[in-house]
């Protein structure tokens, strides 16, 4: 289980990884965003997709 | 003239321009008087061009007394979002970036609109880039629900929502990537059609998200929608996702009845979904019971990866941060703080989410597809809840409960239409909701009306004497 500071630290190096250089407010609003949306995330990258599942077209 | 034009729905105008009980240049000037009485209430509208509106209904009037009525839009006071280009008129998407910015041509849907003889009143209110959140300051606030002024009419097609709804023109056009027609048209008691992906060009058009971004009317009744689809579907050589727009004569079986048409209902991921409204839950059984009763057989249906439905939008729309990236960065401070973090979020998604995403995409639609092959469409309750009080939408985030009941279909690209089922309490608007086999926008409408045609709920108008602060 992931503690809050463990939290802070991935939103952190997601946020570097992606080139964003945000204002305080920003990062506040995009850091409590972000963890809302993360179930969401965390189910799409759990979900194992079929080989019939290609890319839509 | 004797009618009262802010009562009439688009059809009601449509059939007194044909009698000649009223002229298009009747018809410009009630919406334009009304406009300047109410508009600065309710929001509507960004830009009004009432001198070009009037020239064109005069040369519509012109026609039609030679006796060379284009058809029903002929002479028609309509009015676009603004993200629909009108050569020489300002398009600002609802943004700081392109508060001066003046397109030199026509959107295609416009150059149709206009072939079709509509009028075109103006160019309305709408969430910043389509992707912001409710606003009441700054210099494009989001316009105000006709049926209660201190509740927003969700968005991002607010000022076509209420535009529409409040008699300000007599049918709108709207877009639509997680919801923004059928959401605003539900809130406000329209029917508002999100049509199917590829059969309305967006040529003309500002992006959100090209794969999810679609176009299409918001209005009193089904018929006016039909019509207005009738002007603007078809194939489009400068939009790719177009070539293989399949049309139909979406007015031809309107009156055809529910009689023999099968409808999945999708119960478990719709109905019983803990976050639905209990008045928009009972208001929307009672309409599938009329549906019932009108011949419709109903059964309960699902697709279980619906339940991965929005896991998988939010990545596609890192479109919106593609299309955004390199101006939010020159410029951050021209987007307000809430749209700021909804694209910065999409930053943050991987190549890897994004190809997951698009499998799963494909994976929903073969499962909805195969639903589709036994059912003629599916039916379920048009939103979550009725329309929120502007300080009760959420400052930056998404509303899950809110975009579970339009974003999936947006990711599959299949015909949905809202159709007022009925009020809250509270007396505000609620709706249930249609989809449809890819290009068959034409049943939708169907059912729709033969809903529609049993109730009375599309005949209700807002109070004006209520438009008061």
């Amino acid at each position: 289980m992931k503690t809050m500071d463990d939290r802070r630290a991935q939103f952190d190096a997601e946020c570097r990884s992606a080139g964003l250089t945000l204002g305080a407010r920003d990062y506040d609003l995009l850091y409590d965003m972000w963890l809302d949306w993360l179930p969401e995330r965390d189910r799409l990258r759990a979900t194992m997709p079929e080989p019939e599942d290609e890319p839509w077209r | 003239m004797a009618v009262n034009v802010a009562d009439l729905d688009l059809r009601g105008v449509s059939e007194g321009l044909g009698r000649r009980e009223l002229s298009s240049v009747e018809a410009t000037e009630a919406y334009l008087r009304r406009i300047a009485t109410h508009d600065g209430v309710l929001r509507a509208y960004i830009t009004v061009t009432g001198d070009t509106a009037l020239a064109q209904a005069k040369e519509a009037d012109t026609e039609i007394g030679r006796g060379r009525r284009r058809g029903p839009l002929h002479g028609v006071p309509i009015a676009l979002k603004d993200l629909i280009a009108v050569a020489g008129v300002k398009m600002t998407s609802g943004s700081q970036v392109l508060a001066d910015h003046v397109p030199a041509r026509d959107a295609f849907i416009t150059r149709r609109l206009k072939d079709a003889g509509a009028v075109l009143l103006g160019k309305l209110a709408m969430h910043e880039w389509a992707f912001g959140r409710p606003v009441t300051d700054g210099p494009f606030p989001t316009g105000r629900n006709p049926w209660d002024v201190r509740r927003a009419p969700a968005g991002s097609s607010s000022g076509s929502a209420v535009a529409a709804a409040a008699g300000l023109c007599a049918g709108a056009l709207g877009s639509d990537t997680g919801g923004s027609i059928r959401g605003p048209a539900a809130m406000t008691g329209l029917v508002g059609h999100k049509p199917t992906y590829g059969l309305v060009s967006r040529s003309g058009v500002l992006a959100l998200s090209w794969s999810l971004d679609h176009v299409g009317p918001m209005t009193r009744g089904v018929w006016d929608s039909a019509v207005m689809l009738q002007a603007i579907a078809g194939a489009d050589p400068d939009d790719t996702s177009t070539r293989h727009a399949t049309t139909q004569d979406y007015v031809q079986h309107l009156e055809d009845g529910a009689r023999g048409l099968r409808l999945g209902l999708l119960k478990r991921y719709y109905v019983d979904f803990p976050g639905l409204n209990d008045e928009v839950r009972g208001a929307a059984l009672t309409a599938f019971d009329a549906l019932r009763k009108e011949g419709a057989t109903i059964e309960d249906v699902d697709a279980p990866s619906l339940d991965l439905a929005l896991a998988a939008w939010a990545p596609i729309m890192s479109e919106a941060y593609e299309y955004h990236a390199e101006t939010i960065r020159k410029t951050p401070e021209k987007f307000r703080e809430g749209l700021r973090t909804r694209i910065y979020l999409s930053a943050l998604f991987t190549a890897q989410d994004v190809q997951r995403a698009q499998r799963l995409r494909a994976r929903i639609g073969r499962e909805v597809d195969a639903l589709l092959s036994r059912v003629d469409a599916l039916i379920f309750p048009g939103q979550a809840a009725p329309a929120l009080k502007f300080e009760d939408f959420p400052t930056t985030g998404f509303a899950p409960a809110s975009i579970r009941y339009t974003a999936p279909w947006n990711l599959l690209g299949l015909p949905a239409a809202v159709v007022p089922c009925g009020f809250s309490r509270e007396g505000l608007p609620v709706s249930i909701q249609i989809v449809g086999r890819r290009f068959d926008d034409a049943t939708v409408l169907r059912i729709a009306r033969a809903y529609e045609r049993v109730t009375d709920w599309h005949r209700r108008r807002p109070d004006p004497a209520r438009w008061t602060l």
